[in-house]
């Protein structure tokens, strides 16, 4: 028997480097012990016949917006709607059925680090090309992830790049590229947020397709003064020297810790993430901190994220989110929880822990709760005598334990299925990651 | 006369009640009657907060219409001399502001100018997390109004947010506001009830944010039973304003649909002291002008349409809003038409107890810090004011020893 210190961290590592069990999996990772369970999560394997079975979706450079009132707009917009719905369904579809849950949930973090939101930018194609981007470096070099994000046309029209030049650059990316991409709040003066603006213009971008070009007669070739260092940079040297920096690892292994142990506590000085980031390795850092004592601290609690929480049921229940009757019932209710796949609420990404703990989101989530359940497969429980369904439902979960709170409320409703599962992934034991 | 009678109340709630009375557990009839026993007593001071998200620029909200380094700073985001709205001292309000000069000419406007905190940070998230934590030296994870909630009673009803994620600024150590999407919370009925009171019951065995989870469900059965019946009735008229097909001539938004739902609730005597609603956009690094007209013109429509719903309720003294946004623009503008993250800007109170006037000095033109409009006031100044004045409670245990106090009250 396991005992519970190892269900938590088993549970840990399932829920937060993955997104959480298939039927069988918790129990299988129980056997495997801690040790064994950790290096099978970190391991990428060569091909992931779940995530390549998936059809990329159809999505195209839908050109210019036509003139108002002229026929060509409605099939334009019914185009553009389409796409956006299509990008989506495909991504959660990817997130639910990997058979290996790390390169995903790494996608989903550094989505919500270069936190770009469709709503600005309306077209599918640049945010598609921009997520192939994130995965792609998702457990790469980061200096190589951050010279391909620079170049990234979603991102550059996001934050006005597109816009900036030599005559009046826009601070908009140059402050949160020091900001929230790379060094950290206040790691660098208002002097440096204005000098990198100018080495930052000349960049343009086709905002349907994403693509990007660069116009020497805009950009700003004169040397600036960019922390301390005088020297003429582009966006590429500009990006490199910042890598580079003692605080680029200080920052990145900040944010990791915060989205993947807690958002409440520090970052430790001396953290073994930042000194396996040190040659900028994020596969590295990552395992460093799927393997540090913090994974096991009863005090690094934290809250899944409706995304989480959603794909999650999905892989419990053997759900195709794309499969779902209706998708637009599900951005509905992805869109009530206030979390919908790029469409983060700003550059900052989406909030952590309690923003996710109102009364409003309590309704919703019983409300999408039960919606899903009609749609999944239960018989994990439904072919248990109701004697042991509550404990194995735990397992069946990836919940570490049940309060006697909770399994007297799962009591009352053993004999209703639907019901019965509807409270477990309501119950604050599944909605926190403990 | 329409705070809803105890009659009223139960009547309304009688399906939900109906629905938990079966409940062993029960404890809605007790929070019901409770918030039957303890409608908010006429007079009560009420704060409504609106959160202008984006940085909104202050520069072209009370414009110095008469200094040509304005028109010359900024010549593609400037308006036009003539289509703003003179309020005094070369002051001007942004062209879409029709209603807000309204109340300003009513004396119910107090505008302070030149607000901000010593070294003002240039990111949206850190400095609106000082706004909203009401510290500008440390870093605290509670908002002012959430330790405001720490300071009264446990009512889940006291402080209330509209909107589905709830924003710091009403973020407790013990506890914190209410989260209300529009349309309202609709809670399970039945066995589900029953079992979502279980299954949301306190247990000695929860971690912090499972017991924060548990509460949040609590939260739901317990604000919406007060909450849901109150939402089906008609919002309070708007006196002052024309009805044009069957519906108030005021626009439609998401700001004005939240402040229709505070204008129902508090109408209704719902026992809440402070209300937080929001609008985005502000982030006007591109194509500014036009687009910051059409979002003040929402904030001054849907306030003026408030303050004129609550003149048909007998609360229209009892309520004062505040506006503000966690920075001010760049005094020059950028080859986007729009303008960068700045410094200081003005924060609007307004309400019949409201002293109306200018507060605080307008920031010079020509003495830029760094190019960015200087600080004049310290926003802990409105806070305390608000602390002691309107919500009566003792300043220094939410803002620490502050002085600073902006007197922007009627004096009674």
């Amino acid at each position: 028997m396991a005992t519970i210190s190892e269900r938590v961290e088993i549970a840990r590592l399932s829920h937060r480097f993955g997104f959480g069990p298939r039927p069988g999996e918790f129990a299988s990772a129980l056997k495997m012990g801690v040790s064994g369970y950790r290096s099978q999560t970190l391991t990428v394997p060569q091909i992931d016949i779940g995530a390549s079975a998936i059809k990329e979706p159809e999505i195209t450079d839908l050109g210019k917006r036509p003139a108002p009132n002229t026929p060509e707009v409605i099939p334009f917009a019914q185009a553009m709607r389409f796409q956006s719905q299509q990008l989506l369904l495909w991504w959660l579809d990817r997130m639910a059925l990997s058979d290996h849950g790390l390169t995903e949930r790494m996608t989903w973090f550094w989505h919500g680090h270069w936190a770009t939101s469709i709503g600005k930018i309306n077209y599918a194609m640049p945010m598609y090309l921009q997520n192939k981007t994130l995965r792609t470096h998702s457990l790469g070099n980061f200096k190589e992830m951050a010279r391909a994000m620079i170049n990234d046309g979603a991102l550059q029209y996001w934050l006005d790049g597109n816009n900036s030049t030599i005559k009046a650059p826009n601070e908009n990316l140059s402050r949160e590229l020091m900001e929230l991409f790379i060094l950290g709040v206040n790691r660098y003066s208002e002097d440096d947020v204005k000098a990198l603006a100018r080495a930052l213009t000349g960049y343009q971008v086709t905002n349907s397709s994403g693509t990007l070009t660069f116009n020497i007669k805009r950009h700003d070739a004169n040397p600036i003064t960019l922390l301390g260092t005088t020297a003429a940079f582009d966006g590429q040297s500009a990006s490199d020297f910042l890598v580079v920096r003692e605080d680029c690892a200080t920052f990145i292994a900040e944010r990791l810790w915060y989205r993947f142990v807690s958002s409440t506590e520090p970052l430790p000085n001396n953290s073994s993430i930042k000194s396996a980031f040190a040659d900028r390795n994020i596969a590295s850092a990552v395992k460093a901190m799927a393997s540090d004592g913090a994974m096991s601290d009863a005090k690094n609690e934290m809250v899944r994220a409706p995304v989480e929480w959603f794909i999650s049921l999905c892989r419990a229940l053997n759900i195709t989110p794309s499969k779902l009757s209706t998708p637009a019932q599900l951005i509905s209710y992805l869109d009530k929880l206030s979390q919908t796949p790029f469409s983060p609420p700003n550059v900052g990404g989406w909030p952590a822990d309690e923003a996710w703990l109102s009364s409003a989101s309590a309704q919703y989530r019983i409300a999408f709760g039960k919606w899903i359940l009609k749609q999944g497969d239960l018989s994990p429980i439904t072919t248990l005598p109701q004697s042991s369904r509550i404990a194995k439902t735990a397992d069946w979960l990836g919940v570490a334990e049940w309060s006697p709170r909770t399994q007297g409320a799962l009591r009352n409703a053993v004999g209703d299925p639907e019901e019965f599962v509807l409270l477990a992934i309501c119950s604050p034991e599944y909605l926190v990651s403990a | 006369m329409d705070t809803i009678s105890r009659r009223k109340f139960l009547k309304l709630t009688g399906g939900a009640i109906a629905a938990g009375a079966a409940a062993p557990l029960l404890s809605i009839t007790e929070i019901a009657e409770a918030a039957i026993n303890r409608p908010l007593a006429l007079g009560t001071p009420i704060v409504v907060v609106v959160t202008l998200y984006g940085g909104n620029d202050g520069l072209n909200t009370v414009i110095p219409y008469k200094d040509p380094i304005y028109y010359s700073s900024r010549p593609d985001i400037s308006y036009a001399a003539n289509t703003m709205l003179p309020i005094g001292e070369d002051l001007a309000l942004n062209p879409g502001m029709a209603g807000m000069k309204t109340l300003w000419d009513q004396k119910k406007v107090a505008i302070v100018r030149g607000v901000g905190y010593p070294n003002p940070d240039h990111s949206h998230f850190s400095s609106m997390a000082i706004w909203q934590s009401g510290s500008p030296v440390s870093h605290v994870s509670t908002g002012w109004l959430g330790r405001y909630i720490d300071s009264q009673p446990e009512d889940p009803m006291l402080a209330i947010s509209l909107g589905s994620v709830l924003p710091p600024l009403l973020a407790g150590a013990k506890r914190s506001g209410s989260a209300l999407p529009l349309g309202g919370l609709v809670v399970p009925t039945g066995n589900l009830a029953i079992d979502c009171q279980k299954l949301s019951k306190v247990s000695n065995r929860d971690s912090k944010l499972m017991a924060a989870a548990a509460t949040s469900m609590r939260n739901l059965f317990s604000v919406s039973t007060q909450v849901a019946p109150v939402l089906k009735l008609p919002a309070p008229a708007a006196v002052d304003l024309p009805t044009v097909n069957g519906g108030n001539a005021g626009g439609d938004s998401n700001l004005s649909q939240q402040l229709d739902v505070v204008a129902k609730l508090i109408a209704a005597g719902s026992p809440t002291k402070v209300w937080s609603v929001s609008l985005g956009g502000f982030d006007t690094h591109a194509d500014e002008a036009n687009a910051q007209a059409e979002l003040l013109g929402v904030v001054s429509k849907s306030i003026y349409k408030f303050m004129s719903q609550m003149k048909s309720t007998n609360r229209a003294s009892d309520v004062t809003i505040m506006v503000y946004s966690e920075f001010g623009r760049r005094v020059k503008g950028n080859a986007s038409q729009g303008t960068d993250h700045g410094t200081s800007g003005p924060v609007f109170l307004i309400g019949e107890k409201v002293k109306g006037g200018f507060y605080g000095d307008q920031p010079s033109l020509t003495k830029l810090v760094d190019g960015d409009l200087a600080v004049t006031t310290d926003f802990r100044d409105i806070y305390g004011t608000v602390l002691e004045s309107i919500l009566k409670t003792p300043a220094e245990k939410i803002l620490g020893n502050w002085s600073g106090r902006t007197n922007f009250l009627l004096d009674k």
